[in-house]
């Protein structure tokens, strides 16, 4: 990507003021990033596409509420969009939502292999695979489905053929191990 | 479990995704306001954000930025009129207050305000009017169209008191001291179409307008003796 973070919260400063040719490029330079997250969650393209738009109207209502030293502008953009596709998917999923066909490799499970690269170019994602590689199996897995797919506590239980009730319990154990172990 | 814990572990699960959405409401609207809650949020992000490494980009099928372009824009415009209505409502009062303290006029009648008074050039020929009663719901939106000298006034939330009756009033220098009245509106349900053929449009562009509550049968005395509804002009934009 050619553009530097610094250009885009340039982007978001000028959209904030009202800018909308600044809001074109920020829009250019992060959807495809956005729509990746939406899209593994809701599995569903022209679900995403949609959702996606609403993403980009919050993002430009919220522009003034970034604040650089918090969190970096496309992990604030991606909290954004995170949090609105799980609402979309827990909404939807009573009325039945259609699942396109989706390439089965790409869940959280099987995540594994790429692991390693990804980890070399983020510093904290290493130390956040390291804790998690102190959970046993079956909780790393867990958390990964729930964060990158967006897996209901109930969704969990069924694939893991354990009650709810147990479900709730193993994540708040990993959670508040994950927490310990990244010392915060 | 301590509340402390509670309230941490509400937000890592907020924050890795797996509360119900009813759960997941409530923290969003506990958190506007619970700096504890919302400081917890924003510690999770960061632990577990770094997993957004994972996420691979994705190109939409289309550019949507037109679209999203689009519905900021009808976002905005809707955002504008709200102001203007604003603005209008604080105009209204300080009419209001101008009007008790010269007692100008008859104190059951509240008129809207000149036409004249809007910037309105010349090719207005379209003009609403929102009649409220205290400033809340609008009760009445009156539309009049110049060049058919038509003047339609539509019910939105008006009721009527059992044995009453809404009078329509014209006001004008060029009618006299006192206002016109425009006939009763019979029915506080369904719209009211009056024409106002006699008057010259100069005269209806400047005029005043009121809708006052009356007995059945309409005011005993030629001028408006309830209580009335208020109500402003607005060109309408093509």
């Amino acid at each position: 990507m050619g553009t530097s973070t610094r250009d885009l919260e340039q982007f978001l400063a000028r959209a904030a003021d009202g800018d909308m040719d600044a809001f074109g490029h920020l829009y250019h330079a992060t959807s495809a990033k956005l729509f990746g997250i939406v899209l593994r969650i809701l599995k569903n393209r022209a679900q995403s596409e949609d959702i996606l738009q609403e993403i980009y109207v919050r993002v430009w209502e919220r522009a003034g509420d970034f604040e650089p030293g918090r969190a970096s502008i496309i992990t604030w953009m991606a909290t954004i969009a995170r949090n609105r596709a799980i609402d979309a998917l827990r909404c939807d999923k009573r009325h039945d939502a259609v699942v396109d066909d989706f390439d089965i490799d790409q869940l959280a499970d099987h995540d594994d292999l790429s692991v390693a690269d990804e980890a070399e170019r983020n510093d904290d994602l290493r130390q956040l695979e390291i804790c998690l590689g102190g959970l046993d199996d079956d909780r790393r897995t867990m958390v990964r489905l729930a964060y990158l797919d967006g897996f209901s506590r109930a969704e969990l239980a069924e694939r893991f053929a354990q009650p709810v009730g147990t479900i709730k319990t193993w994540l708040h154990r990993s959670l508040k191990q994950l927490k310990e172990c990244l010392g915060s | 479990m301590t509340d402390r814990e509670d309230i941490d572990m509400l937000a890592a699960e907020y924050v890795l995704g797996t509360l119900d959405p009813d759960m997941r409401r409530i923290v969003d609207e506990r958190r506007s306001h619970e700096d504890d809650l919302n400081a917890a949020i924003a510690d999770w992000e960061k632990r577990l954000s770094p997993l957004n490494g994972h996420y691979r980009d994705e190109m939409p099928s289309r550019d949507l930025f037109p679209a999203i372009r689009a519905r900021i824009e009808g976002a905005r415009a809707q955002a504008d009129n709200i102001v203007e209505i604003d603005l209008l409502k604080r105009k209204l009062a300080r009419w209001r207050i101008g009007t008790f303290a010269t007692g100008a006029l008859a104190a059951s009648l509240m008129v809207a305000v000149l036409v004249s008074d809007f910037a309105s050039p010349v090719q207005d020929r379209q003009f609403v009017a929102v009649f409220h009663r205290d400033d809340t719901q609008p009760a009445f939106v009156m539309s009049i169209d110049l060049d058919t000298r038509a003047v339609i006034i539509r019910p939105v939330s008006a009721t009527l008191p059992e044995g009453k009756t809404y009078q329509l009033w014209i006001a004008s220098d060029q009618l006299g001291p006192a206002p016109k009245s425009l006939g009763l509106l019979e029915n506080a349900s369904v719209p009211t179409t009056r024409s106002l053929g006699e008057f010259d449009p100069a005269l209806l562009r400047n005029a005043t307008f009121g809708i006052s509550l009356e007995p059945e049968g309409g005011s005993p005395t030629g001028r408006p003796t309830g209580p009335a509804i208020h109500g402003r002009l607005i060109p309408v934009k093509h």
